[in-house]
């Protein structure tokens, strides 16, 4: 009896919460039509005040990573708060609501409220995560935006695929780019006598030959070489770069169909800067990832570091001349002296919250703060790189060090980031690395493995 | 005589074994406070100076221009309301669990100790639908609310009412009080100090519960401490002090609550584990 | 009759019981069980941004394939029997050295080692970061001015440190209950009994052996539980400090369940990871209950 009652309760119990849980399942399923009654929802609770989607103003949310330079010691979301007051000034029928998220938790944030229906209007990232969302469906097509007009003034195909999925559709727009380099400290160099090892003529391109000199002249000076950091997961592009530069490799086929990195080329960088490590010209970085490598190389610990953009260096300067460096900016070298570089986009998409309204609303956003007169370049230029619309000329007129960077366009490399899979695909590079500096395998098998897990991603992601 | 002199030396030296331990232990939260009050330079340097030299409220000054005493009292909010639901939902869950017999009552038992052993991750993406479906996504009731379901505070509360004598239960019974009046007149003030354990640990875990507020809340205004200064990390992540001022004005009360209540803390929290 | 009688009595008691156990129950089926129902439930699914696929027992199948599992799995393991039983010793080494000291020498031990719980993981570990750093860590720097090591170690990076790096700092943050629990229980040992035990030639191990650790027991317990259930969820300190490296070195299943979730968006995968832990920490708790309760009275 007693046996038969507690099973007939903990049944009901069961039934009543699956019960629940069917509605909850049926609610949240992948109909957009459910997902916009959930975001109205929240939206309506929202004690903001603002009416929701169905009155005359719409609402919609941004969430801006801390792309943007703040003017010095203002918290995060000044700026952004700036254009918002602006655009709102010119649009009244539009409110938007700026919430600010960092690097370190943003994705996470992003990923749960993808699948929660929570997740923002509009996004401030770059095509590296957009497109893995716009893969999965959750972005809404951007082709309206991207004019016979517009596209003539980007003029800059790999570019523009960058913006694209797979099914050819537009799901980022662009605002600004830069090539990923790297940066040696002139005090160090010229401490090691090493300053002829390297070129600061032109496009400062120069040779793996020439960087290996710099290498072992750093060393005998007693200065620390970068850390081959690869811990966490941010600037893996940048070392990666650096892998591929080394002996002509790619990360890719130039289709981006497969990985490619464990050709001859790949497999001599790994095992060379195996050796390197080895000899204490660069120190193996399993602890450090790329933020504190840069931290490093700006305190003066390290000569030089692998991850450098125009935007490191405008957020560094002040610490740099705190500790009395001068970062010369490099591209990677090569074995040829000709680079191949991987640069960054930043750019704006919007999530499908499956309300036209609010849709529209987020592209007449990004239009405003892309191609307005007045902020569009402030924008650009608070990204610290260049426009992506070349009418938009030259913003940073007299800067040689910026025209450096600026010349560097003519060296990028086919852009791999919106590869099916690329998500999977970044959870095993840094292991790799680790595994090659551990001397847990050889770079071979290493780089083997890694390669055979990477196109796997590529199938598990169809 | 020979063997009392022997534990003497084993005596010193455990205690030199003691201190040096303590100091291990007390050093993390000893160099937050002295680091809020360094300068970026000497925050970094080696030798390491172990004492701020040249005292700065620049962090603090850095510090406050983001929202920060919102922050603070966020946090206050959430961890308090969180605190009054959980002691007043387990002391009565737990008083039942402990006291009566009824049907099912060992199989919910069971199902309480699982959920306590089920990572709180997997619950997090359907957690995050519901709560949304709900309407208080990126509102205080979003950490509020789920947390008050967590069992730990009825398994807790179960093991304070063990203590309670049975023959007083039935004592009142037979003087004919009713089910309520027992609870208050008798339960209440036997599991007291099991109370105020259950409501510091709350408080405290509430407080350091970094990623449920992570997922739960968006808007800058609304981050508790905690949150807000883990995204300083981010935006400072070159300046140790910013970082170190923030960690302190999170940790700073929190230790200040423990300090007060601990023996409120350790009486109630004893009281259930060992049952003496 | 008498047996219906019973049964009207406990169906009385069951009313009553309910009554009080609905407003937990209101909260724990909506916010913790029906999302558990659903985290079970979606683990038979291929389930990421895309929707959602049955797929039966793949996910598990996989999961005992996959080789950074089994890794994680090895790792988790080690952390849980480094840090339980060094947990138990240190505490009760700690409670033993100052439950006979006064009144303020003991609160004063008692908040030393519950500091590190109350400051929170992520404060504990900014600061934990900097000491293993290392370039310009104070570790390194205190072994190489004592000429104890000439070269920086990197701590958190090489396979040979980084889980017992992770390993100390565990341990340092989930002391300080257990101290509190021994000092306490320490201190209601009967008197009598010890000093009558010394009367009769019991030198201090005997005492200890035979008159106090049966009596600490069933604190020993609650700590041993409690302790392997951290253990086994261990992940901020991963997640802020080594992300699973070197290599997979320091990958525990939390870390790698959240890998799963977070970075590669299967969840479905992911809670098939829940699903097994929490029955792994649930069959050892049990068994921790089997082989140490077995002495306890309650």
């Amino acid at each position: 009896m007693k046996k038969i009652l507690s099973l007939g309760l903990t049944a009901a119990l069961l039934v009543t919460t699956l019960a629940g849980c069917g509605g909850g399942e049926q609610s949240s399923s992948e109909t957009t039509a459910a997902s916009a009654g959930t975001s109205a929802a929240a939206e309506s609770n929202d004690g903001a005040g603002a009416p929701a989607s169905s009155g005359d103003t719409v609402e919609i949310t941004w969430w801006a990573f801390p792309t943007f330079a703040q003017d010095a010691d203002q918290p995060a979301g000044t700026y952004e708060a700036e254009i918002v007051a602006a655009f709102e000034t010119k649009n009244p029928d539009i409110k938007v609501k700026l919430e600010t998220i960092d690097f370190t938790s943003g994705p996470e944030k992003i990923t749960a409220a993808i699948e929660a229906g929570t997740v923002c209007d509009v996004l401030f990232d770059a095509p590296g995560r957009i497109i893995s969302y716009a893969q999965n469906g959750k972005l809404v097509k951007l082709d309206d935006m991207f004019t016979d007009e517009y596209i003539k003034d980007v003029d800059n195909e790999a570019l523009l695929n960058s913006c694209k999925s797979d099914d050819g559709s537009y799901y980022m727009y662009p605002i600004s780019t830069a090539a990923f380099c790297m940066a040696v400290s002139r005090q160090a160099l010229e401490a090691a006598d090493a300053m002829d090892c390297i070129n600061t003529e032109g496009d400062r391109t120069w040779t793996t030959a020439q960087f290996e000199e710099m290498l072992k002249k750093l060393s005998d000076a007693g200065f620390n070489g970068a850390t081959v950091y690869c811990s966490g997961q941010g600037g893996d592009q940048g070392i990666r770069a650096f892998v591929t530069n080394l002996y002509d490799s790619q990360v890719t086929n130039d289709e981006v169909t497969e990985y490619t990195l464990n050709d001859e080329g790949g497999i001599k960088a790994l095992t060379k800067i195996k050796e390197w490590v080895d000899a204490g010209y660069m120190l193996n970085g399993s602890a450090y990832n790329g933020g504190e490598d840069v931290d490093q190389f700006v305190a003066g610990n390290t000569a030089f570091t692998t991850l450098w953009s125009p935007g490191l260096a405008s957020q560094r300067a002040e610490t740099l001349k705190e500790n009395e460096i001068e970062a010369i900016a490099l591209p990677f070298p090569s074995e040829d002296g000709t680079p191949e570089l991987e640069y960054l986009v930043n750019g704006f998409c919007v999530f499908d919250n499956g309300d036209a309204a609010r849709a529209e609303a987020s592209k007449k956003f990004i239009d405003f703060l892309c191609n307005d007169e007045e902020w569009g370049p402030k924008n650009v230029v608070r990204t610290s790189v260049f426009p992506v619309r070349q009418t938009m000329g030259d913003l940073y007129s007299g800067d040689a060090e910026m025209q450096f960077y600026a010349n560097l366009t003519k060296y990028y490399s086919p852009y791999y980031n919106t590869i099916k899979g690329f998500a999977e695909m970044r959870t095993y590079w840094f292991p790799m690395l680790q595994a090659v500096l551990n001397g847990d395998s050889t770079p071979e098998d290493a780089v083997n493995d890694f390669v055979s897990k990477a196109n796997q991603s590529i199938a598990n992601a169809q | 005589m020979n063997m009392k002199k022997k534990t003497g030396i084993l005596d010193i030296l455990s205690m030199i074994l003691l201190l040096i331990l303590s100091f291990i232990f007390i050093f993390p939260f000893y160099w937050i406070l002295t680091g809020a009050f360094k300068s970026q330079k000497v925050t970094v340097k080696l030798p390491p100076e172990w004492f701020p030299l040249n005292p700065t409220m620049d962090n603090f000054h850095k510090l406050m221009q983001n929202p920060a005493l919102q922050w603070l009292w966020n946090s206050v909010f959430i961890c308090a309301v969180t605190m009054l639901i959980v002691c007043a939902v387990s002391s009565m869950a737990g008083y039942v669990l402990a006291k009566k017999r009824f049907y099912g009552q060992a199989t919910l038992f069971s199902i309480f100790v699982f959920a306590m052993a089920l990572p709180k991750q997997v619950i997090l993406v359907p957690l995050m639908k519901l709560v949304s479906f709900m309407g208080i996504h990126d509102t205080p009731w979003a950490i509020i609310l789920p947390l008050c379901g967590w069992p730990f505070g009825v398994f807790l509360m179960k093991q304070f009412s063990e203590n309670i004598p049975t023959e007083l239960l039935e004592a009142a019974k037979i003087d004919g009080s009713g089910e309520i009046r027992t609870f208050g007149s008798i339960v209440m003030p036997i599991v007291k100090p099991g109370f105020g354990a259950l409501a510091i640990f709350t408080f405290i875990n509430t407080w350091n519960d970094y990623f449920m507020q992570l997922v739960m809340l968006n808007s800058r205004a609304k981050l508790t401490i905690s949150l807000g200064v883990a995204t300083l990390q981010q935006e400072f992540s070159t300046n140790y002090g910013v970082i170190m001022a923030g960690a302190a004005m999170a940790a700073v009360p929190i230790v200040a609550v423990f300090l007060i209540f601990q023996n409120y803390f350790t009486q109630g929290i004893t009281m259930g584990a060992v049952k003496g | 009759m008498k047996h219906s009688k019973i049964n009207k009595i406990r169906m009385r008691e069951t009313l009553v019981s309910y009554a009080f156990l609905a407003p937990a129950l209101f909260f724990f089926c909506i916010f913790v069980l029906l999302p558990m129902i659903m985290g079970v439930v979606t683990s038979f699914f291929r389930y990421n941004m895309k929707g959602m696929t049955f797929i039966g027992l793949d996910n598990y199948i996989n999961m005992f394939k996959d080789e950074v599992w089994q890794k994680s799995l090895v790792n988790t393991l080690i952390l849980v029997v480094g840090s339980v039983p060094i947990t138990v010793l240190f505490a009760l080494f700690v409670a033993a050295m100052t439950y006979e000291k006064n009144p303020f020498t003991r609160s004063f031990f008692r908040c030393v080692f519950f500091l590190p719980v109350v400051t929170g993981t992520v404060a504990v570990t900014v600061v934990w970061k900097w000491i293993y750093d290392p370039l310009n860590g104070i570790l390194n720097w205190l072994l190489k001015s004592m000429n104890i090591i000439e070269k920086n170690i990197m701590w958190t990076g090489d396979k040979k440190f980084a889980l017992w790096a992770i390993l100390i700092i565990l341990i340092t943050t989930s002391v300080g209950q257990p101290v509190i629990l021994y000092i306490a229980s320490l201190g209601n040992v009967p008197k009598d009994y010890v000093e009558a035990a010394q009367v009769d030639g019991a030198n201090d191990f005997q005492v200890f052996w035979q008159i106090k650790w049966p009596s600490l027991l069933p604190t020993t317990l609650y700590i041993v539980v409690i302790t392997t259930i951290n253990s086994f969820q261990c992940f901020s300190l991963i997640q802020l400090l080594t992300s699973g490296g070197p290599n997979y070195r320091t990958t525990t299943i939390m870390y790698y369940l959240y890998e799963n979730a977070f970075k590669r968006f299967e969840y479905g995968y992911a809670n098939a990871m829940g699903v097994v832990l929490a029955l792994i920490i649930g069959l050892i708790s049990f068994v921790q209950f089997k082989a140490l309760g077995s002495d306890v009275e309650y």
